[in-house]
């Protein structure tokens, strides 16, 4: 087998045992439905109905293109549950080792490291995956969130940016590893990065010194791409080149955040730091 | 009997110290006191921007339904309610579940003092930090939004943040007392602040949810705490006129440490009987 097989192997692996340890905590998987439901869409929705005139978001329109403001919300929850795996399963999991005592174990394994990022966002990519597909289809039957048969279109867009992930997965945990004590600093970026990529609202309306940060992240494409097939929003750039910056991004995210990985891993690895928190 | 009251008072106090050391241990912490109630409010002043558009149709109505033109006055604080409440239930509310886990639960209960220093200690030192993030949350809405606050506002504000403290301290001590119970922490937390989300007019007026859903909100203090900020603060009421508000929020406080104290007290007596102090 060659490595990049044994590899894909491993991490199916490490996917299957975060799955099976998930669903030994059936709560913990309804609130991955739950929370992004009840603390930011209902709010979210409560929020555009107060602006609504005869029943529709017309501010919305003016700005977007679309009047349809639960399928607008519905489809940032997508991106932004993808955002919440890079975050949380892939990066923050080795904090949760540490905590435990095994990250000097599974690290003694023969897998690489970087191989638990990639096992972990597999396994919190069909996590996040299933509870986004839930939430549409709650979106669906009763918010009246319609969407287009060219949401189909849009599909190798959210492939692109879940690979894009799996970058911002090594760089935060590089981040994790190096701060032991970094609870805050996954949820504030976490938190940060979803909203700059435009989950609630449209990144034109970021203040103009932010909107710069909005264009240089995948996920600001993948879910302008997403809006702009299922409900005919108006696109940030032509679609041409956000395919383009999508691909690039994701591709680039991947290398660097691969290699900022490895390099802090060794740097650990010579202090003899890894296990400390 | 004097005597005993002045012992309780000096646990209370040395319990609200304890609680501010231990907060003071953790530094990041005070980071997510600086950037929370600053950050969260702002996103959601974004997604209102981006409702509104460029239709001043869209605007006029949420004038009309909030009472109000100002969209940041009326979010920030509502979401300063909102993590008011999240201080609430993950400290004081989880404060006996975290003894538990710690195994200081038992040499708490050990001690002389009253069981209400256990119950409300924790408290204590939580309203340090409440006036600390309303304090900041104040200072933004007037330095960095030009939200017009004066001295009279903010003394009627203090007012209403005062009158709410029974109903919502009680609520942290009744929720501290199921968790000891059930022994189940996060879930309970997400429930039951998701409950205050989507029904207290964190982001939205109550008066465009229907009638049941009004009639929950109705019911819930953060509802009255919420209202009564957003009157005083951006609608220039006075405080004569809040009396009804204030006064359901006082008798839902009364009726919620009562409920409080009683429920400590089934809760402790299952555990003197079935051993169940120490487990979790």
């Amino acid at each position: 087998m060659s490595d990049a097989a044994l590899e894909l192997n491993a991490a199916w692996a490490i996917a299957r045992k975060e799955l099976l340890t998930a669903l030994r905590y059936p709560l913990q998987l309804v609130t991955e439905v739950a929370q992004p439901f009840y603390q930011f869409l209902l709010p979210s929705l409560l929020l555009g109905a107060t602006f609504a005139v005869g029943g529709r978001s017309i501010g919305l329109e003016s700005l977007t293109g679309s009047d349809n403001l639960a399928g607008y919300l519905f489809l940032g929850v997508i991106v932004g549950g993808m955002v919440g795996t890079a975050f949380w399963d892939m990066a923050f999991s080795f904090k949760r080792e540490m905590d435990v005592g095994t990250l000097e174990q599974t690290w003694l394994s023969p897998t690489r490291p970087e191989t638990f990022v990639l096992g972990r966002a597999i396994s919190g990519g069909l996590v996040a995956g299933a509870a986004s597909a839930i939430l549409v289809g709650i979106g669906l039957v009763f918010f009246g969130a319609s969407m287009g048969p060219g949401l189909l279109l849009a599909l190798p867009a959210l492939l692109l940016a879940m690979a894009s992930m799996v970058g911002i997965g090594y760089l935060v945990a590089s981040v994790v590893l190096v701060l032991r004590e970094p609870n805050f600093f996954v949820d504030a970026t976490n938190f940060v990065f979803a909203m700059i990529s435009g989950v609630a609202f449209p990144v034109l309306v970021l203040p103009i010194f932010i909107r710069p940060i909005a264009y240089l992240l995948p996920t600001t494409y993948a879910v302008d791409l997403l809006r702009v097939y299922a409900l005919g929003t108006r696109p940030l750039l032509d679609p041409a080149l956000e395919w383009l910056a999508l691909a690039v991004l994701s591709a680039a995210l991947i290398v660097v955040g691969r290699f900022v990985f490895r390099r802090t891993e060794h740097r650990l690895r010579v202090r003899g730091t890894l296990g400390q928190h | 009997m004097v005597r005993g009251l002045l012992a309780d008072l000096s646990a209370f106090a040395a319990a609200g110290l304890k609680e501010l050391r231990i907060l003071r241990r953790y530094p990041t912490l005070f980071l997510g006191f600086l950037f929370w109630p600053i950050v969260l409010p702002a996103a959601y002043v974004l997604q209102a921007r981006g409702f509104a558009g460029s239709s001043p149709a869209a605007m006029d109505a949420f004038a009309q339904r909030a009472g109000t033109s100002d969209i940041v006055g009326f979010l920030f604080l509502g979401f300063t309610a909102y993590m008011w409440l999240s201080m609430i239930l993950w400290g004081p509310g989880t404060a006996l579940r975290t003894e538990q886990v710690r195994g200081s639960l038992e040499a708490l209960f050990l001690t002389p003092a009253s069981r209400l220093v256990i119950l409300f200690g924790p408290a204590f030192s939580q309203i340090v930090w409440a006036l600390y993030m309303f304090g900041l949350v104040g200072l933004a809405l007037v330095f960095l939004f030009g939200v017009p606050i004066g001295l009279a506002e903010a003394a009627r504000a203090l007012v209403v943040i005062a009158a709410s403290v029974p109903a919502l301290y009680g609520l942290g001590a009744l929720f501290a007392s199921i968790v000891l119970r059930f022994g189940e922490v996060s879930a309970l937390v997400q429930t039951v602040r998701g409950v205050f989300t989507v029904f207290c007019g964190m982001t939205y007026p109550i008066i465009i949810l229907p009638e049941w859903g009004r009639a929950v909100a109705l019911s819930l203090p953060p509802t009255y705490l919420i209202g009564g900020l957003r009157s005083v603060l951006l609608a220039e009421a006075d405080l004569v006129s809040l009396i009804p508000e204030l006064a359901i929020t006082l008798a839902i406080g009364l009726f919620l440490c009562g409920a409080a104290i009683v429920a400590f007290r089934r809760t402790e007596r299952y555990a003197h009987r079935g051993g169940s102090l120490a487990q979790y």
